[in-house]
């Protein structure tokens, strides 16, 4: 396991690395800079704010002083957000972004496996059929259209729920936004989940529980869903890390202070060192949570071994 | 028995949901006994600096919590701030000006010094202020910011703690407008001094207005709280005021019908229609002219663009009254001239020669025009067409309503969409043939707008459009101390730009914002400037009472 672990460990730093140099580059070429708006800078003042925020020197040199920075913590200024440090407007963002993502994930799972385990023991029967279509249709809904909709119905019209705005994290806040970010993922897990339940009733250790007489219900939730679930960890895994950092959409349609917002507008605003901060960030994420989804498969499939 | 464990834990999460959704109407936040006004304000401020500031959404807050010489009365006209009052010299080059009695919210007297030390701080490249030019009219502003020059020959000197004087480098009759605009309010010079650029944060903020900066939570809410040291505390009426990041507007304006917002800006112009339906919120709908133009932008280094005649057969071909109705939603203000209406001191006038014709005799005219440039059927004209994407609908039904107009004289237009970072750096190196562009004024002067198609302005002058009589009366209107006098020159100017087609007005600019018609001191503008220190409610008392923490 330790082996694995550090094996893992060595692969992930590369990785990184190599994240962090292409994202760097790339932004940088993209046209346009983080001055650049409908009022044009005098040769003078763009000089004078290129050499503050360190957009002067060659592009190699920036480079090299920004790997330097980051291995000491340091992600500099938000070059859209100048009261605020890369580092700061991650610290905000990102706990609502978890609280928010973490929420939905749970709900998410347990609903969809529900719904997923629920069709594959009525495979064919009416239950399958709504479970498939309910995630079909969740599948297809866009979340920029369910959002809306349901603030509609539980917001405006029946006045149930707020409709926008973080409320300091109140549970009633988080509702609508945590419905709406749950919706596609128990969409797509039902189905992972009943096509590999389906698989696993029809496998020899499950007909060989039933012959040793175990009740039903031991064998659905203590052998079989522990391997109709394989295939939904793999999923869950960078799944997870897109959850816990936000999504652009929900966080503009409720007014949530979450990081989702800044993946898109900071690449569009060319706010140089907010979009590194949240790229390194989101290839961390992404890495740990798929390391996580490998032990987890380990755990629960003997036949899968880690080295 | 199959499945009723999945069964119970669905029961109880569906119920958990409901039991904790159950709590009807949410009431915003507003301490117990106070009166709070909760505002929504586009998008989050960059920054509360004033010298970094850029953005109307940092003008809303900057305004509430720091006074300069010169501020808005509730109608957006300056009046005395800092300063009591001023005297100019003859030669309009020097102002004196007398400062109140004020100290900062921490109990600092506000000095001359602190104004001087303000506007150094603007110039100083080390601050890197983007609104540097804004000091250019005083004294060696130009040249300190190049770094030319000391920053102590700034032309700004504190003759007493109570007596500012100001040194100009051409007599600047707009000085007071400059005056009251975001990037000249004064910074605590004792509390800059200390954190350096972390003097902005909330926890070091100190301010000389109605409000002080009580917290900033990113992406949330900022908290404003009544200044209790502010010259006139005792005329402000909120207590507390919240803004709010609204960068969907629809979801702002749910919002306001149920009083978790009282204002909302920017509402989406198709909204407005249906917004001001009897059964809708009609008395919330605040919609007026402001201070800037959308225009088309020719660039006359664009083979056929560099004719005249062809830029005025374009131009006459612009459906501006189908562009004002139908998709702006503002009938009134196609534009046909440059300057908007309702600018101080402008006499205004200035207006392209067919703005009375109809729209098929501009049509056969410009046909006209196109055939003795050599363009028809057989060689027809052949244009991009270039535009940011905004995020709303409107500027691209627009261009697309000016390539219709277009088709309708036989010139071929095809639209390019680009992110706004790239498209202002296109239109900066002149990477366009015509470019659908916008100036929003910094202040209420027409030479914001004028300036812009003077031959020295650079980049800015997107088309490098280029005339030595329009410069010439431009320089002169500059040293011309008598408003009238030079308002007249400007107009002139105006009318050669128009004649040329130095550029193709559309449509001037209006605001739209969604006000509770409980509140009293919010008044429509030119500027779109709302001072929360006037702000107050019909039924303050009542809303005072059903605050409760």
């Amino acid at each position: 396991m330790l082996r694995f672990l550090l094996r893992r460990l060595a692969i992930a730093v590369p990785t990184l690395f190599l994240v962090v140099t292409l994202s760097f580059f790339m932004m940088r070429l993209a046209p346009g800079n983080p001055f650049q708006g409908d009022r044009k800078l005098t040769p003078e003042i763009e000089k004078a704010v290129n050499a503050k925020y360190g957009l002067d020197k060659p592009l190699a040199v920036q480079y090299v002083k920004y790997l330097g920075d980051v291995i000491h913590g340091d992600f500099g200024p938000s070059l859209k957000y100048r009261d605020k440090t890369v580092v700061e407007i991650i610290g905000q963002g990102l706990p609502k972004s978890l609280t928010l993502g973490g929420c939905a994930l749970l709900l998410g799972t347990v609903l969809g496996m529900a719904m997923g385990t629920a069709a594959a023991l009525r495979q064919n029967r009416g239950a399958d059929y709504l479970a498939t279509t309910v995630a079909i249709v969740g599948v297809c809904i866009p979340t920029f259209v369910t959002a809306p909709v349901l603030v509609l119905i539980f917001g405006s019209r029946l006045g149930w729920l707020p409709i926008a705005g973080w409320g300091n994290g109140a549970p009633r806040y988080l509702i609508l936004p945590v419905i709406v970010m749950a919706l596609p993922l128990v969409a797509i897990i039902a189905r992972l989940t009943r096509a590999g339940m389906i698989e696993v009733l029809r496998s020899n250790y499950v007909r060989t529980a039933r012959a040793k007489g175990l009740s039903e219900s031991a064998i659905v939730l203590r052998h079989a869903l522990r391997g109709a679930v394989l295939p939904l960890v793999s999923f869950l895994g960078p799944a997870s890390a897109g959850m816990m950092t936000g999504s652009l959409i929900v966080e503009q349609v409720f007014n949530l202070p979450g990081l989702g917002k800044n993946f898109v507008m900071s690449a569009s605003q060319r706010d140089y060192t907010l979009v590194m901060g949240v790229v390194i960030l989101y290839a961390t994420l992404i890495l740990v949570m798929n390391l996580v989804a490998d032990m987890i498969y380990a755990l629960l499939d003997p036949r899968v071994k880690l080295s | 028995m199959r499945g009723t464990g999945l069964r119970n834990l669905l029961l109880l999460l569906v119920a958990g949901l409901a039991l904790s959704g159950c709590e009807g109407r949410v009431i915003p936040t507003c301490p117990a006994g106070k009166l709070c006004l909760h505002a929504g304000n586009g998008t989050d401020p960059g920054t509360l600096d004033p010298a970094k500031s850029q953005l109307v959404t940092e003008d809303n807050i900057l305004s509430d919590l720091l006074v300069g010489l010169v501020t808005d009365d509730a109608d957006g006209k300056g009046v005395p701030g800092m300063a009591e009052s001023w005297t100019t010299s003859p030669d309009g080059l020097t102002w004196t000006f007398k400062l109140r009695d004020a100290t900062w919210s921490d109990g600092v007297p506000v000095t001359a010094e602190d104004f001087v030390f303000t506007l150094r701080r603007l110039v100083d490249p080390k601050t890197a202020a983007e609104y540097a030019y804004f000091a250019f009219p005083i004294k060696n502003g130009t040249e300190a910011n190049a770094g030319k020059a000391p920053l102590e020959s700034l032309g700004v000197r504190a003759v007493d703690p109570k007596t500012l004087e100001i040194t100009l480098v051409h007599p600047t009759a707009y000085l007071p407008q400059i005056l009251k605009h975001m990037v000249t309010y004064p910074v605590p010079a004792h509390v800059v001094k200390k954190w350096g650029d972390a003097w902005s944060r909330p926890e070091h903020y100190v301010s000389n207005g109605p409000f002080t900066l009580s917290y900033w939570r990113l992406g949330d809410r900022i908290r404003l709280v009544k200044n209790p040291r502010f010259y006139d505390a005792r005329n402000v009426c909120l207590d507390e005021v919240y803004y709010y990041p609204t960068t969907d507007t629809i979801s702002a304006e749910r919002r306001v019908r149920r009083d978790e917002l009282d204002i909302a800006d920017g509402i989406a112009a198709s909204r407005v229609p249906y917004l001001r339906q009897p059964d809708q919120i009609p008395t919330y709908v605040r919609s007026a002219p402001y201070m800037g133009v959308y225009y088309l932008a020719f660039n006359t280094h664009v083979a056929g663009l560099e004719n005249k005649d062809v830029r005025t057969a374009l131009s006459m071909t612009i459906d501006r009254d189908f562009i004002a109705s139908k998709l702006i939603r503002a009938e009134k203000n196609a534009a046909y001239g440059f300057v908007p209406p309702g600018v101080t001191d402008y006499p205004g006038g200035a207006r392209v020669f067919y703005a009375d014709w109809s729209f098929e005799k501009r049509k056969a005219y410009a046909r006209d025009l196109l055939a003795k440039a050599g363009y028809g059927p057989q060689r027809p004209l052949k244009l991009e067409l270039k535009t940011a994407s905004t995020g709303t609908a409107e500027p691209s039904a627009l261009v697309a309503a000016v390539q219709s107009d277009w088709r309708s004289i036989g010139v071929q237009t095809s639209i390019i969409q680009e992110d706004g970072q790239v498209f202002f750096s296109d239109m900066n190196v002149r990477n366009f043939q015509v470019g659908m562009a916008g100036w929003i004024a910094d202040y209420d002067d027409a030479t914001t707008f004028l300036a812009l198609l003077k031959s020295d302005t650079g980049a800015q002058n997107y088309g490098d459009y280029k005339n030595p009589a329009y410069d010439a009366l431009l320089a002169q209107a500059d040293v011309t101390v008598d408003p009238k006098a030079r308002g007249a020159l400007m107009v002139r100017a105006e009318q050669i730009a128009l004649d040329d087609v130095g550029v193709a007005p559309v449509y001037f600019a209006f605001s739209r914002n969604l006000v509770n018609p409980a509140i009293t001191g919010w008044n429509d503008n030119i500027m779109d400037h709302h001072r929360m220190r006037w702000v107050c409610f019909k039924d303050a008392a009542a809303r005072r009472a059903r605050s409760q923490g």
